[in-house]
């Protein structure tokens, strides 16, 4: 089963003087517990194309379906669609500076209306497992770059979400800590199987995934 | 308030990095609590003033005046029918028939016009004057007299001096004139009311002395009047019903200005509104400091918004988290008030003026209610300032902040 399908996505960006069309009938589907990379080079549109399948952005033209249903970003539904369903990893951790890296984790279980209590219960057992039990109650300026992205990972996994996407997961860490990461996500497809697209430029690390598409000329090819 | 900005609240306060000390947060807190407090302090004073004067006009001398409406002097069946009348009236708290009159009180340097006034002693009670006395006794004999402070700084006496005052002897009407009579009467007391017409001209004696020097025997002026504090506002209308009530032959007059009191509480009010908008323009720093630290969150707000916090509910926890700070200031605002202004009543370079304002003293009293309306008038001003700025985090796009970044 598709947990997720987008068919024929264009998407354009205008500035004064010209429109760049970046998206130009870009079409994926990705069935559960698959893990997908998308590569290609820089400026060719793989984070655009992860923000319209993370519900961050509505394309031009054409579909995108989440669990079987057409979904848009601007819709009243998409905000907790992108609670429930979707995990999201950036470059950049994005942790909340003010909470420490348990109540990181609990946040999208907080919004979801989830008790404190339950919810940094749940987020202390999804650290337990990245193995980061040492650091449940510390800042994120207190975490090395490597940690501070497996937060961000554990807390794109505590709602348990359909997918997760990853936009440049590893693109800050150094080779070491990339690999890490990398491995873990890995293992979670593997034990879990939870379901990532993951957008790098890094083809040798691309190639850890069941299958790699390469993003040119606005249309996804796979490799 | 749902969890999640509960949440949120409690982790700021609680947070090592505290936003308290951002810049922005330490101009918008000093303007409040700098406006604030000159609203409070402004609104302490005028009520200190509002009470001394009410205290003064209204605590230590007749509310209404009875007298007979040919203008001569009252006799004693007069006098106890006013107090038989209006001796069962519920808004009355006292009767005291006297005699009141004009001298001029003298002395080599000074001539000074000062109305006498003298009353039936209160059997076993101290006179209503009492209060005031400062120096001395409140209890006059015959020859003796309680005067004011101002009048005895300006004719430099003390206890146990002798006041000299002329009056008109009506009974020696001569071609020339009117010949004066002349009294020395024997300082027992000295008064400090506040009030600076009294202070400066007015002699409490006895019943003996104003009927020797008016040759007026068992008669009197008038009957003062006296009622409950919770009737003085209804002052003019009860003069008119106890007029009804005595008949024709006798008048009773209001002694007392409410409408000057009116007009004192009016103006505290307007003080009030003129410094509120002290806080409107200490809201442009609060305006400042939210549309800073919106900016300075864009990445906790992209965050909350992917992970799918409505808009509504980050911009509670950005309002909440600037709010909880204003409240703070404009609580810390009104005890700079109260030092403010309890500083301006003690401080000794300025006085007011007595012949302008009435009392010479300065006065500020804390009231409740007004604590609460300033806290409540602060608080929804700047709740507006607040408010207003975070409508941005609706504008803003995800896709937006995440590009910037």
């Amino acid at each position: 089963m598709n947990i997720l399908s987008a068919t024929g996505i264009d998407k354009s960006f205008k500035d004064s003087t010209q429109t760049i069309e970046v998206l130009r009938g870009a079409t994926l589907e990705v069935e559960a517990g698959q893990m997908i990379s998308i590569t290609g080079q820089s400026g060719c549109g793989k984070s655009t194309l992860l923000h319209i399948l993370g519900l961050l952005d509505d394309p031009d033209r054409g579909e995108l379906r989440i669990k079987g249903a057409s979904v848009r970003a601007k819709s009243s539904s998409a905000a907790s669609i992108r609670n429930r369903d979707i995990g999201f990893v950036f470059q950049f951790h994005y942790l909340v500076e003010d909470l420490t890296a348990a109540e990181n984790v609990a946040l999208p279980l907080l919004i979801s209306g989830q008790k404190f209590k339950d919810a940094i219960k749940e987020a202390y057992s999804m650290l337990q497992r990245l193995k980061l039990d040492e650091r449940l109650h510390h800042y994120p300026n207190q975490l090395s770059g490597g940690e501070q992205q497996r937060v961000a990972l554990a807390r794109a996994l505590i709602t348990k979400p359909a997918i997760v996407l990853a936009d440049e997961p590893t693109g800050n860490l150094d080779p070491a800590n990339s690999l890490e990461v990398w491995k873990l996500m890995k293992m979670l497809n593997e034990e879990l199987g939870q379901t990532f697209v993951i957008v790098t430029h890094d083809r040798d690390q691309a190639a850890l995934a069941d299958k790699t598409y390469e993003l040119s000329d606005g249309k996804l090819h796979l490799l | 308030m749902n969890s999640t900005e509960r949440f949120f609240i409690s982790r700021y306060l609680h947070a090592p990095k505290r936003n308290l000390f951002r810049f922005s947060f330490i101009f918008m807190i000093l303007g409040i609590v700098l406006s604030v407090g000159i609203l409070s302090a402004g609104l302490n004073l005028f009520e200190g003033y509002e009470r001394a004067l009410k205290s003064v006009l209204l605590d230590s001398f007749a509310h209404l005046k009875v007298e007979r409406s040919n203008g001569m002097y009252m006799q004693a069946e007069a006098v106890a029918k006013v107090e038989r009348i209006l001796g069962s009236q519920k808004e009355i708290s006292s009767i005291t028939p006297g005699i009141g009159f004009n001298v001029m009180a003298v002395d080599e340097d000074n001539t000074r016009g000062c109305i006498f006034n003298a009353y039936e002693p209160a059997q076993g009670k101290n006179p209503l004057y009492h209060k005031y006395v400062v120096k001395g006794s409140s209890r006059v004999e015959e020859g003796q007299v309680v005067i004011g402070q101002y009048l005895a700084d300006d004719y430099r006496l003390a206890v146990g001096d002798s006041l000299r005052v002329l009056y008109p002897q009506l009974n020696r009407i001569t071609p020339m004139g009117i010949y004066s009579g002349e009294h020395f009467l024997q300082v027992v007391g000295i008064y400090r009311s506040g009030f600076y017409e009294y202070d400066r001209g007015l002699i409490i004696g006895t019943l003996t002395d104003a009927r020797n020097i008016l040759f007026t025997n068992d008669l009197y002026s008038s009957v003062e009047v006296r009622l409950k504090s919770n009737s003085i506002e209804d002052v003019s209308k009860l003069a008119y019903q106890y007029s009804l009530l005595l008949g024709p032959e006798l008048t009773v007059y209001p002694t007392v200005s409410t409408s000057l009191l009116q007009t004192i509480t009016m103006q505290k009010w307007l003080i009030f509104i003129v410094f509120c908008f002290l806080v409107l323009i200490a809201g442009i720093n609060v305006i400042s400091a939210v549309i800073t630290m919106i900016y300075d969150k864009q990445n906790e707000i992209a965050v909350l918004k992917t992970l799918g916090a409505s808009n509504a509910t980050i911009r509670k926890v950005i309002n909440y988290q600037i709010y909880f700070v204003c409240l703070a200031a404009i609580i810390i605002g009104q005890a700079f008030g109260a030092l403010l202004s309890w500083f301006v009543v003690k401080q000794g370079f300025y006085h007011l003026k007595g012949e302008v304002y009435f009392i010479d003293k300065l006065e500020h009293y804390i009231s409740g209610f007004n604590l609460l309306v300033v806290f409540l008038v602060a608080a929804a001003l700047t709740a507006i300032c607040v408010w207003i700025p975070s409508r941005r985090i609706n504008k803003l796009q995800i896709i937006d902040l995440l590009r910037n970044q």
